[in-house]
């Protein structure tokens, strides 16, 4: 599956519910399929989309979905134990897994010689995995009753679409968008 | 004699200091604050103690950038959420406030405690610490102080008022303030 395809899936499934994105070309090719209010992209920020998304699931209380990289999630790789000590039930991870930086020149990222979904399972954490579409919607749907936090880590094929522009969008905007559509 | 005067005189600096750190945690009270972060410290322990005490729900996070994040997601869903760590963790969280908490225009207040001072028994803490004030005021935070010497009255006020502003200006504002070290009363 290529990245495109799974945020397609992901634009679908949290079609109301907050999403935070992570950087890089994960923000930019979700920009190209589809801005929404609830949408919450990181511009830069690399190691920050878990925990901003464990602070709005705190504070909100309907689901919410975050989209991770490898990278990301190994940049801020501290996040897992926090998550599994505060656990809201109503934070979905979904970490795209292509064992690469892919807005880094396609750097390999060490997702290629560690088992990231194992260290979270390791920490207690659910976790799950899958590589199709349609099996990730299953896994997000079946969390749906969940009581506790749910990592899906879905192997995506490397590198990026061609041709989607920069994402150049005013972060201030994208900030009070958000707190417009989820607090109001 | 000399030592027992000393001791004397250390246990009422503690004293001074500890009813400041009650002024801060009542300030945040007054500011009906609804959750907190912080990063684990000996010297902010009595306020992050006494926020837990008072049924305030707080996050330990591991860094401060990670910190920086819960805080930044819980004051976006409009939460009434302030950050409490050391000043030495600002080497970590710089990333974080520039290119997410002020990028985004988020608003919460950080109290950080100083370190490296009078008293300091950390031999290399003031590498960081004593710089902190500059390099955030270099990417355009604002920082206010809170010394030993300012009453209770105006530690009280002065956090309330800090909080406020720092939502109503939609910008982190960090909040320095000075402690004692709880072991400094057995530094012989």
């Amino acid at each position: 599956m290529k990245r495109i395809e799974a945020l397609a899936v992901l634009d679908e499934v949290f079609a109301s519910d907050p999403l935070v994105i992570t950087c890089g070309a994960t923000a930019r090719e979700m920009a190209s399929l589809s801005r929404k209010k609830t949408h919450l992209p990181l511009l830069d920020s690399m190691g920050l989309t878990t925990p901003v998304g464990l602070g709005i699931a705190l504070g909100h209380k309907g689901r919410v979905g975050v989209i991770d990289g490898d990278g990301s999630l190994l940049m801020g790789f501290s996040i897992l134990p926090t998550l599994k000590a505060y656990a809201p039930k109503n934070l979905i991870v979904i970490v795209l897994d292509n064992g690469q930086h892919a807005s880094a020149d396609g750097m390999y990222s060490q997702a290629n010689v560690v088992d990231i979904a194992g260290a979270a399972k390791g920490l207690g954490l659910w976790t799950a995995q899958c590589d199709s579409a349609d099996e990730l919607k299953k896994l997000i749907s079946s969390r749906e009753k969940s009581d506790e936090v749910s990592l899906i880590f879905v192997k995506i094929e490397t590198g990026n679409t061609p041709n989607i522009p920069f994402y150049l969008a005013d972060p201030a905007k994208l900030g009070a968008d958000f707190i417009e559509a989820v607090a109001g | 004699m000399r030592y027992l005067l000393l001791n004397q005189l250390i246990r009422g600096m503690m004293k001074e200091a500890n009813s400041r750190l009650s002024a801060l945690v009542d300030g945040l009270l007054d500011w009906q604050i609804e959750h907190f972060i912080y990063v684990p410290s000996s010297h902010s322990a009595p306020v992050i103690r006494s926020l837990e005490a008072k049924g305030i729900p707080g996050v330990m996070a591991n860094r401060e950038e990670e910190a920086v994040g819960i805080a930044g997601g819980l004051a976006l869903t409009g939460k009434r959420v302030a950050m409490v760590m050391q000043d030495n963790g600002f080497g970590n969280a710089l990333t974080a406030l520039a290119t997410f908490a002020s990028s985004y225009h988020i608003g919460f207040p950080i109290f950080a405690n100083t370190r490296g001072g009078l008293g300091e028994y950390n031999a290399m803490i003031h590498s960081i610490s004593d710089s902190a004030p500059d390099l955030l005021k270099k990417l355009g935070i604002r920082v206010e102080n809170l010394g030993i010497s300012d009453s209770v009255e105006v530690w009280r006020s002065s956090t309330t008022a800090v909080s406020k502003l720092a939502v109503i200006q939609r910008r982190p504002i960090v909040t320095m303030f000075e402690s004692l070290h709880p072991g400094m009363e057995t530094i012989k």
